[in-house]
Formats: structure tokens, sequence, C-alpha cells
């Protein structure tokens, strides 16, 4: 896991898992992305990047999320489909 | 009968997942049902009798956790701790379990009478998935139901269960070990409980619970907690905890118990749930693939906007056209006939008629396209699409230095601006909220349709339509502009302000759900006529008619204040009295400045044919009454026919003739087309109503609340004014 390389979530190309390495935001943010699940450990997908905010599957949850923002999550792909909690 | 009790019951869950809906079917109670996330902001409440019980039912605000962070979330954390209602409903998505599991987790923790309500049971069938509810209800301790709200199933079911738990609270109660941590969160978690054991008060709260939320640096626990007798030994320890904590999680520690959280959801889901071996692609996701498509999403939102905006034009026509004779017909023939028959001195009848007939009458006529209008925003906000016009315009927004977010309330600025600024409580950034509620504003809402549509009609024939859609779009391009200059100079901290939010799984709105939101609206609407907008005709009756027996408008109390700032628009062409009147009583209300044009300019032309004579026998009196009924009667009618064709935008030019009515004739003696066009800038500018004023106020306080007015007094005076001097250069007027 430590050995693969880390990525923001806008360099993620749209369509492939990838899961949550860390949420670099403030303690606010953090706490509201977590009730949202955006959680270090959780497997998103990006359905769509048009250059403005991002569309992300986070399990069956659909979330917009601003570029800002989405820049300061930071994913490591896997080749996982889905969740291997299932 | 007499003593049935009463139980509290709360209602808990994630924006989207059904509450209001779980709400409505419980109670019945007129309440609007969202779609977008965070829209129940406020407190709602209802009440159902069962058997022997009255049970109040509060709606807390959707909150995807209990981190007590935003208000949202420190509402419905506090009203459950410290409320404490007898039972709490947890509402969740039964087809997005783990995400409303999160919430279920903290609440569980908190350790209140519990039941577990799977709502949209339906849709996750749909989608092929299976929860085994025995095994659900074992492993979190409370009682768990399946229900589809919106089909009114289960809901027997739930009510059945709330009875339940008022008899034996304890079958509800979930035990406090439901959820474990990581081992030396664990560890510091149960240290910290068995201090709090030791306390003597701790109000009723559950030690483990105050533990878990002191790691978790939570005011509230701490507040109880201090408050105890000892309790400051408990926090002392908590200190050095906390020390040892961050040695293993670094800053991290709220993420350690987040995720301990998501592992026992998880863990959970994973005995409950069972998902098919292929999840088929959702409908939901496919809409999306067309809907926030690259090139195809802008447009998709402006066509639908188009749509929404013809549909309040053409649907609302005959409508209009209905309230319009009603009003008109019977209603003041018969208030006519009561008056004449309880022998109402004229000025009395005129009061009626002229003064709380015609313009409360002129302001109800707009009432169908209010309705159409509300009734799409409602079908856009509780179908889900809404939000998927936040995430297309989001980059658009940025150039405002606002996001996606701000887009909803905007948006629902073109219904009316005061909703709209109750909107942006959703924006979490402060300045980013009070600059949206500066903006809203600048979006024409629908009560400045009739004055666009009576001086289009007046003065630009065929081209009305046109003009009307200028001008909308002129409000846009105001409010991008004052938005620019704002988030560069004042608030610049917008741009950092983060835009996330929820792209709810679409929905076939229900007929109840679209129904309440738009009565809602619209009964308020018309509250407004039958209060605000009544009092206002009434009174400017008066002031239009003292000091007593003034024979013209114009030397009445109001035409001397109006003639005072008459001079202010001098500069943008419409510089008389009556038009500086009726922006004046515009202040309060914008439907008001037709209904004060009426007044003015119609009671103008009364007074000189024939003024009504001194009262002499009664036989006369009666005849005097009649005639003078007759002719307020006509006047009010020729009043509501002139409002008639405008309805229409794009009317034939057939009846023009007949489109000729009293308003229109004297307006084009007061205006020119370009003084009317500048007029028509200066009414979309400038101070929306007293309504959106005091929501300003409300909202962001009082000093931005005036901000806001100087900013549309001066925009809508700088802009009308150059419309008027740059169309007389250009030889226009």
């Amino acid at each position: 896991m430590s050995l693969e390389h880390t990525l923001p979530l806008t360099m993620l190309p749209p369509g492939r898992p990838a899961r949550v390495v860390e949420v670099r935001a403030g303690r606010q943010l953090r706490d509201r992305l977590a009730g949202m699940g955006l959680v270090p450990g959780r497997v998103v997908r990006v359905l769509r990047d048009n250059g403005g905010p991002l569309l992300v599957a986070v399990g069956e949850t659909r979330l917009a999320v601003g570029r800002g923002m989405a820049h300061k999550i930071l994913v490591t792909e896997t080749a996982l489909q889905g969740e291997p909690a299932r | 009968m007499t003593t049935s009790r009463r139980l509290r019951v709360a209602l808990a869950g994630n924006p989207n997942a059904g509450k209001s809906t779980v709400f409505n079917a419980l109670t019945g109670a007129r309440q609007h049902v969202g779609n977008w996330p965070g829209k129940t902001v406020e407190k709602k409440e209802g009440y159902y009798r069962y058997r022997d019980l009255v049970v109040e039912i509060v709606d807390l605000p959707g909150t995807y956790s209990l981190s007590a962070y935003s208000p949202e979330e420190r509402i419905a954390q506090e009203f459950i701790t410290e409320e404490h209602p007898d039972v709490v409903v947890n509402v969740v998505d039964a087809s997005n379990l783990e995400r409303n599991l999160y919430l279920t987790a903290q609440l569980l923790e908190i350790g209140v009478p519990m039941i577990l309500v799977l709502n949209m049971a339906d849709v996750a069938e749909q989608l092929g998935y299976k929860i085994d509810l025995g095994r659900f209800a074992r492993l979190v301790g409370v009682p768990v139901l399946a229900a589809v709200a919106s089909k009114d199933i289960g809901m027997e079911a739930l009510r059945e269960q709330i009875h339940h738990a008022a008899e034996a609270p304890e079958f509800h109660t979930p035990p406090a070990h439901v959820l474990q941590y990581d081992h030396e969160l664990e560890k510091a978690v149960r240290r910290l409980t068995a201090a709090l054991e030791n306390l003597s008060d701790l109000e009723g709260y559950r030690p483990r619970w105050l533990a878990v939320k002191l790691i978790e640096g939570d005011g509230q626990a701490r507040r109880v907690v201090s408050r105890a007798p000892g309790g400051e030994a408990v926090l002392t320890l908590l200190q050095k905890v906390m020390h040892n904590l961050q040695r293993v999680y670094g800053e991290d520690v709220d993420i350690a118990l987040a995720d301990a959280r998501y592992a026992f959801v998880r863990g959970l889901a994973r005995q409950v749930l069972t998902l098919p071996q292929h999840p088929p692609r959702t409908l939901s996701d496919r809409i999306d693939q067309i809907v926030t498509h690259r090139w195809l999403g802008i447009p998709l939102f402006l066509f639908f906007m188009y749509l929404m905006f013809s549909l309040v034009q053409n649907v609302s026509a005959p409508f209009m056209d209905w309230i319009d004779a009603v009003v008109s017909g019977p209603i003041t023939t018969w208030t006519l006939a009561g008056l004449l028959a309880l022998h109402a001195p004229p000025w009395l009848v005129s009061l009626v008629v002229d003064g709380a007939i015609a313009g409360v009458g002129s302001v109800l006529t707009f009432v169908p396209s209010l309705m159409v209008m509300f009734f799409a925003l409602a079908f856009m906000e509780d179908s889900g699409y809404l939000a998927r016009a936040a995430f297309v315009m989001d980059k658009a927004m940025a150039f405002l230095g606002l996001n996606g977010r701000a887009f909803i309330p905007m948006i629902l600025g073109f219904g009316c601006n005061v909703p709209a600024v109750y909107a942006t409580r959703t924006i979490e950034n402060r300045g980013a909220r009070i600059l949206t509620g500066l903006l809203i504003p600048f979006m024409s809402c629908s009560a400045r349709l009739p004055v666009y549509v009576v001086f289009g009609m007046a003065f630009f024939g065929k081209d009305a339509g046109l003009v009307v859609w200028s001008l909308y779009l002129v409000g846009i391009v105001v409010a991008a502009l004052a938005g620019w200059l704002l988030s560069t100079l004042v608030f610049t901290d917008v741009h950092k302000s983060v835009f996330v939010l929820e792209l709810p799984r679409y929905r076939l709105p229900t007929w109840q759900g679209l129904w309440l939101h738009t009565w809602e609206h619209t009964s308020e609407f018309i509250r407004k006529a039958g209060t605000v907008i009544l009092g206002i005709a009434i009174l400017l009756w008066f002031l239009l008619n003292l000091p007593w027996g003034v024979q013209n408008p114009g030397e009445s109390y109001f035409g001397k204040v109006s003639h005072a700032l008459a001079p202010l628009y001098e500069p943008a062409g419409f510089g008389t009295w009556q038009a500086a009147g009726a922006l004046l009583s515009g202040f309060v209300a914008k439907e008001v400045v037709i209904s004060t044009m009426s007044q003015i300019y119609i009671g103008e032309q009364e007074t000189q044919p024939d003024a009504p004579p001194r009262l002499h026998p009664l036989e006369d009196a009666r005849t005097i009454v009649a005639g003078f009924g007759e002719a307020a009667w006509n006047a009010g009618k020729a009043l509501l026919d002139s409002l008639t064709p405008g309805i229409r935008l794009f009317p034939q030019t057939a009846g023009s003739a007949e489109n000729q009515t009293a308003l229109s004739r004297a307006l084009h003696k007061a205006f020119t087309p370009l003084s009317a066009l500048a007029f028509l800038v200066y009414v979309l500018l400038y101070t929306p109503c007293m309504a959106t004023v005091s929501a300003q106020m409300q909202e962001y306080g009082w000093q931005w609340a005036l901000f806001s007015i100087g900013l549309g007094l001066t925009t809508a005076w700088v802009l009308a004014t150059a419309v008027f001097q740059i169309g007389r250069l250009l030889g226009a007027g």
C-alpha cells in the first residue's frame, strides 16, 4: 500500500476506482466529508470531470466536489472494482 | 380520553433520506419536502393521535453526522440530548445504507430510545438489495422497520412501534457498547467512562457518550462535565488521555473516531445487506451521463429554464383571466351591493372598491403565474435536478466568486427573493452566504413581472416580450458584475469556500410533495396580499385623499411627499410625482407599484369629469352612491382589464384598441418609451420589498440589510439614468 504513489483526486482518470488516503482539510470540513462518506479507506470513482467540479461516486452516494476541494483529497489507484469490505 | 398521554418523537436522518416524507405521512402536516441537501433547516413540528397517545413529532434538520460544527448538526444533537425526546426515529435511505448508517452509529452512542426506519425500501429492492431486518435489529439493539413513506407503506407499523416505545423504552434503548473503537481509542474511552461514572450528576447523559464526545472536542459534552461536581478531575484526565492519543494518531484523532464508526457501519452492512452479483447501472447515473455532460449540461439547463418561464406565461394565462373575471365581476358587484344596502358613504365605497379591491385584486391576479413558477421550481428541486444544475453552473458561478451551492438560492430568487435569502443558510462560508444574499435581489422575482407587463404592453407592443426578457438578463448581468466586484473588494475570502454537494438519486416527485411545496409559498403570498398589500392599499387610499376633500391626488399628503422625491428621478427621465410615489410604495412590495399607479392616475382622471357632488336628500344620495359606485366599478374593471392583456407577453396586436385602458392611456401621457424603459430598469434593480430586507436583516444582520438597500438604490439609479441619458444621446425618446 505504502509503496503505491498517491495523487490528488483531480488527477485520477474518470472511471478508475481509487482509495482515499488522506483528506487535507481543516477538522470541520474533514468531519463533514466523513459524514458524506469521504474518509480515508473509502473507494471512490470520478464519474465526470468537465474541468469544473468533479462528480464523484462514493458507494451509492454521488457527490459534486469542487475542484479546489478535490485537489486536497489524496487517493491511490486500486485494482479492486468494489470495496474489499464487501 | 381526558388524560391522553403525550409522547415526544424526534425525526433524525440524512438529507434526502425522505425524512420530510415520513413526517408528512405521520402527521399529514403541511410542510415542504425538499430534495437538495440541508433544505430542512428549520425545526418543524406536527402531531398525531394514536390510541391513548398524542404524539408530537419534531423534524430535526437533515444532517450527515453529529459533529456539532454546523448549526444543523448542533441543533439535532442538542435537541436529542437536552430536550430528551421519548423516542428518536432515525430515517435511513435503504438504498444507500452505508452512508446513512454513519449518523445512525452516532445516534446509537447517545443511548436514547430509538427506532430505525429503512425508508425507500422499494428503491433498494429494485436495485436488488436484500436486507435482513431481524439480524439488523439484533445487531443494533433497537427495532428496525422497512418503509416506503411516499406510498404510506410501513407507516402504520411505525405508529405502532412508537406506541410500543412509550410502553417499553428499554426495548428501544441501544446497549452502551454497541460500537467499539480502535484499540488505543477504546482504552481511552473506557478510562474516561470509568471516571465519568464516578461523578454524581451527569444530567442523564450516558457516560460513554460523554467520553467519546470529550475526545472529539465537543463543546456541549465539555460543558456538561465541567458543570458536574468533580468534573474538573475528569477534564484533567482528558488532557492526559488526549496527550497519549495524539502520540498514536497525531492530529487525526477525529479521523480515527470516524474510521471506527465506518468500520462498525461496514461490518453492520456486511452482515445485514446482500448486494446483487452484478449491480445494475442505475437510471440515475444514466440520466447524469446526459445532464452533467460537458457540452450538453449548460444548454440543457438553459432549456429547462426557458421551459419553466414559458410554462409560467402560457399555463397561467387562462387562470389569470379567470381570477380577473371573478375579482372584477362577482366580488366587486357583491361588495358594492352590500355597501349600497348598508348605505355606506361614497368615500367608504371608494375606499373599498378603488383602494382595497382594486389594490389587492390586481395583485391576486398574479397568483396563478406564481403557482406555476413555484410548482416548476418544486419539481426541479424534488426530482433532484436542481443539485445537478448547481453542479453544471459551478464554473460559471466561480466568476462571481461563488460556487455552485450559491446557485440554488439564486434560482429560487426568480420565484421570490424571500425564501431565496433563507435558502442561503446552506452555504457554510459566511462571506459567501452574505454575498449570495446581496446578489439575490437582482434576480427578478415574480412580483416585478406585473410592472414589466403593464409597461411593456403600453409602450413596446409586440416587442414587450423582448423587453421583459432583456430585463431578466440585465438583472443577471448586474448580479454578475456586482458579485465580481464585491468578491474582489469586500469578500476576499469567499474564493476559498468549498463546494461539496450531494446529488441525490433522481426520483419522481410525489403530487403531495409538489402540492405542499407550491401551496406553502402561494399561501404565503396570498396572506401577504390579504394583510400587507391590503393595508398598503388602504393606507394609500387615505394618503391620496387626505387632507379631506382634496380634488387632485397631487395635492394629497402622498402627492406632496412624492413631489419632494420627484426631482431625484429627473436625470433618469421619470421625475414626476406619480412615478416617485409608485416607487415609494413599491419599496414595501413590488406588486404595489401597479396598484398605486392605477389609484393615482385613474383617481386623477375621475376627479376631472364629474367630481362626486355633496350629499343632499336621501333619494339623491342613493343614486349618487350608485352612480359613483358604477363609475368606480367601471374604473376598477378598466384597471383589471388593463392587466389582462399584458398577461400574455406575446399577444396578438389585433385587439390593441381595446388594450388602451385607462392606465395605459395615463401612462402614455406621463412616460416616453425611453423613460418607461429607464423606469423598468429602476424597478428591476432597487430594493425588492420589505420582506426581503427583513429576511436579510435576520440572516446577515442589519448592517448588511442596509448595505443591500444602498446597493440596490445606487445601482438602480445609476443604471436607469444611464439608460435614459444614453438613449437620449442616441436620439431615442
